[in-house]
């Protein structure tokens, strides 16, 4: 714990971040991708609580507090959504789900 | 406010909502219970607005506040003044007998619990238009009335025309509330208050009342009390079912407009007081008139309805709204038995509306009939009746100010009410039965005529009397005031005139719709006065008016829409960019792939957290 | 050259990351994201917040991770078959680096980060209970005074996707048809 700076931080929340985004736009399988989404989001909070420990505030660290609830709630709208959606397709690629183009 | 009272206003708001949330919640499907249950809420209701008609005097206020802008408060608060108390009393009194007839009319219904939810939000709906101490809460109230009066129009949902007439009493009522929101917006650039009793202060202090103030106020008033030229909707709302029709649109909702108009009464300039007067005598006379062109027995009631509202009309204009408020007292217990009657009949006769195919009835139905020949004598303002203390008053009092146009015009009603009442009666209960049901009609059960019996003979008849002796002093005072302002004897003009349209018009209509049996007899001596007084040509004329005016203008603004925001703003930017972006890279953008969507969103943020951390 | 509990720490929610993002199967990737998940909480215990260390693994990597679980073995998804995806492979790769680039830049090479805050070392905690503080104690403090409303929203928040989950899950035979 020494020798850590805020840029160590924010690096790691950065590169988690972009793995993410990656796995976001190359993945097809709708639930994995879905899986990436929250990996942002847990980089974002990585960087919200380096920022709030940085700076010696708690405010940071109260938003990810609701980052955390609204990640759950958004994970079980999301996952019944997918669920209801392999009902009606039969399928959770992406490839196969291209009827906003008609 | 003393306490008790205080909270005694808010148990009799909030009990129908809770009722209301409770049935719709969780007795959708246990309609007996959702039944009872806004059946007893109703009961405890009228029993709470009688212990406050008893209890309270004066005027009762209290208010808190919910938002301020600037110097404009906005809040919730109760104002109970004697004509409050009255209303009350009045609204759920009769609301709890017909809540009463309805669990007995609604029976075999499917939907039930949506039906009992439906008139307990009423009930919280027009009790808080009676309680409001402000514009505001009148007016989301008003609304509130509005959409619950559209739910039970449309009870039969799955019927073309129950739904078409429940579309057309919310958009008529939304012309008028149009007014209304303007006219709540003028007051407050004008006054910067919303609250009634800031209100009377301000207007008593003006000399001069600005006219579009009051003229937009009576914008909602003509909607929601369906006067003229927005009475149109009360004939078709007829479509829902009969308890409705009676609560709603005979008995409480209607009144409401009159109710608010003697509420606001000091804000309308002496120019919109003349029109409220002159068109509500001249719909009297109409609807009157066209009620006798009607063979479904609900809307010649629902006409007759329409001219005594009329005559609450003028009332408020000929500046008596005292009297205008005993008349609405009044007309709602009669026309809520008419209705429940003309309900007990129809559900007597196996659904059965057509008056022409009803007739004897007197013998097979003798509670029914005679609670509503009783109730239809009060409507023709029989002496020491009911009717006769409110209706005669009205037309005494346009005697008594010299309005003679008016007078004549109210001496035409009362004939017209007088021969259509006749001829209901001749067609329904006299004679001999003209068809199958009628033939196998049967009295109702106990929770259908134990109301028409308490509404009926109870108050009907000795409504007027009842309203001296049992209820104490001073607790009703608008009624009493009234009393006061018109004499009553035999001898006044009103009474000759009301006398001899009754001898008249009464005995004319039990003969001469004798002569024909199994038609009209109108209709047969005189298809062209029949077919005027029949009243579809204000429909057509609206028709016309929608269709060659308005939607031309509308066309012409969707055009407008279409070229310039559509066309030039939306089009030329959203699809022209993508679209040389495409042309450029050699392909679709819009191929529906979700990851080549993502992708794009990545590429924007990118851009615009380049464009924030280059700034 | 920071710690060594960090580094450690960063290489496994780096590794397990990457894992989640390119195994083919779907429950490895899960597997992938709870150690990933367990990584980053690890990162708030050396950043002192160990309350949403806590919470991060009991919510996270606990329920929602498990949820995950359980909605990709009821689906029983087909893993990705057939030839190896080069070109997919490759677009990634190529995203991930310029993006990582990016992120090198803006955190270490643009020297943003370090001007602003001078130090290699966070600051020494206080007692002061208005900035940051260890104890579970702040944030029900923070919580039940200045973040009231947001509290109040959020706990809205989750009575709607309660409300919605349950209509989404109901199997309404007419809108499958």
């Amino acid at each position: 714990m020494e020798n850590t700076s805020l840029a160590h931080h924010l690096i790691l929340a950065g590169l988690l971040f972009v793995l993410g985004l990656t796995g976001v736009l190359i993945r097809r399988n709708l639930l994995v991708v879905y899986m990436c989404l929250e990996l942002m989001l847990a980089a974002a909070t990585l960087a919200l609580v380096a920022f709030s420990r940085f700076n010696r505030t708690m405010d940071g660290a109260v938003l990810v507090f609701f980052v955390i609830t609204v990640a759950a709630a958004e994970v079980a709208v999301g996952l019944a959504l997918i669920v209801a959606l392999f009902r009606k397709r039969g399928t959770v690629q992406s490839d196969a789900l291209t009827t906003l183009r008609d | 406010m003393p306490s008790d009272l205080l909270s005694l206003v808010h148990w009799i708001l909030f009990l129908p909502l809770g009722a209301a949330a409770l049935s719709a919640l969780f007795l959708r499907r246990a309609g007996g219970l959702a039944a009872w249950l806004s059946t007893g809420t109703a009961f405890v209701l009228a029993g709470l607005s009688l212990t406050l008609l008893t209890q309270a005097s004066g005027d009762l206020t209290w208010h808190i506040e919910l938002a301020k802008f600037g110097s404009i408060s906005l809040g919730f608060g109760y104002l109970i003044d004697a004509n409050a108390r009255l209303m009350l009393f009045v609204v759920s009194f009769v609301a709890a007998w017909i809540h009463l007839f309805s669990v007995g009319y609604m029976k075999e219904d499917p939907a039930r619990g949506r039906f009992f939810a439906g008139l307990s939000i009423f009930m919280f709906s027009i009790l808080g238009i009676v309680v409001a101490d402000n514009l505001l809460m009148t007016f989301i109230f008003w609304e509130l009335v509005g959409f619950s009066s559209y739910m039970l129009i449309a009870h039969y949902f799955d019927k073309d025309y129950a739904a078409a007439a429940s579309k057309k009493a919310f958009i008529v009522n939304r012309v008028g509330d149009l007014g209304f929101i303007l006219g709540i917006a003028m007051c407050l650039s004008l006054y910067g208050t919303l609250d009634f009793v800031a209100l009377k202060d301000h207007a008593a202090a003006a000399k001069t009342l600005p006219v579009a103030v009051g003229a937009l106020l009576m914008c909602g008033f003509l909607g929601k009390s369906a006067q003229f030229p927005l009475h149109v909707w009360l004939t078709d709302a007829m479509a829902g079912p009969t308890p409705v029709s009676a609560l709603i649109h005979a008995a409480t909702m209607v009144a409401a407009g009159v109710y608010f108009m003697a509420r606001v009464s000091f804000l309308l300039a002496p120019d919109v007081l003349n029109f409220i007067a002159i068109s509500g005598a001249g719909m009297a006379a109409l609807a009157g008139f066209c009620a006798l062109a009607q063979t479904d027995i609900k809307k010649s009631l629902a006409y007759s309805t329409l001219a005594h509202l009329g005559i609450m009309g003028c009332a408020i204009g000929l500046g008596h709204p005292a009297l205008a408020l005993m008349h609405m007292a009044m007309h709602a217990f009669f026309k809520a038995t008419l209705f429940l009657g003309a309900g007990s009949v129809i559900h007597g006769c196996h659904h059965e509306q057509d008056m022409l195919k009803m007739g004897g009835l007197l013998k097979k139905m003798p509670l029914t009939a005679a609670t509503f020949i009783a109730a239809t004598l009060s409507n023709c303002a029989v002496p020491f009746l009911a009717g006769w203390y409110s209706k005669d008053a009205i037309i005494e009092a346009a005697y008594h100010d010299g309005h003679i146009a008016i007078f004549a015009f109210l001496s035409l009603a009362a004939l017209a009410t007088c021969l259509y009442s006749g001829r209901m009666i001749r067609l329904v209960f006299l004679g001999e039965a003209n068809s199958e049901e009628a033939s196998h009609a049967h009295e109702s059960p106990w929770t259908m005529t134990l109301p028409l019996v308490v509404l009926g003979l109870v108050y009907s008849v000795a409504g007027g009397f009842l309203a001296h002796t049992i209820i104490p002093a001073g607790s009703l005072k608008p009624i009493e005031h009234a009393l006061g302002e018109v004499a009553f004897h035999l001898t006044a003009p009103s009474t000759i005139v009301g006398l001899l349209s009754l001898v008249i018009g009464f005995f004319g209509a039990l003969k001469f719709y004798g002569t024909v049996r199994g038609a009209d007899a109108l209709q047969v001596v005189s298809p062209r006065t029949y077919h005027l007084l029949e009243h579809r040509w204000m429909d057509g004329l609206y028709r016309w008016y929608v269709d060659s005016v308005q939607r031309r203008v509308s066309e012409f603004i969707a055009f407008l829409d279409l070229l310039i925001i559509n066309g030039v703003a939306v089009r030329w930017i959203g699809g022209g960019v993508p679209a040389v972006l495409g042309y450029l890279t050699g392909r679709s953008f819009h191929r529906g792939q979700t990851r080549a969507y993502a992708l794009w969103i990545v590429l924007g943020s990118l851009f615009l957290a380049w464009f924030l951390i280059a700034r | 050259m920071p710690d060594g509990l960090f580094i450690f720490f960063a290489a496994l929610t780096l590794g397990a990351a990457l894992l989640l993002v390119v195994s083919r199967n779907a429950v490895t990737s899960a597997m992938g994201m709870i150690l990933a998940l367990v990584g980053v909480a690890a990162d708030f215990f050396l950043l002192d917040a160990y309350f949403l260390g806590v919470l991060q693994v009991l919510v996270y990597a606990g329920a929602v991770m498990v949820l995950f679980l359980f909605i990709i073995m009821l689906l029983d998804t087909e893993d990705a078959t057939g030839a190896y995806p080069w070109k997919t492979a490759a677009l990634g790769l190529a995203t991930f680096f310029l993006l990582a680039a990016g992120v090198l830049w803006l955190f270490h090479w643009s020297g943003a980060v370090s001007a602003v805050k001078a130090g290699a070392t966070p600051p020494e905690l206080s007692n002061n209970p208005a900035e940051f503080v260890t104890a579970a104690k702040a944030f029900g403090r923070l919580l039940y005074t200045k973040y009231l409303l947001p509290l109040e929203i959020a706990g809205f928040l989750l009575l709607v996707a309660l409300v919605g989950v349950v209509s989404l899950s109901k199997d309404n035979p007419e809108s499958n048809a």
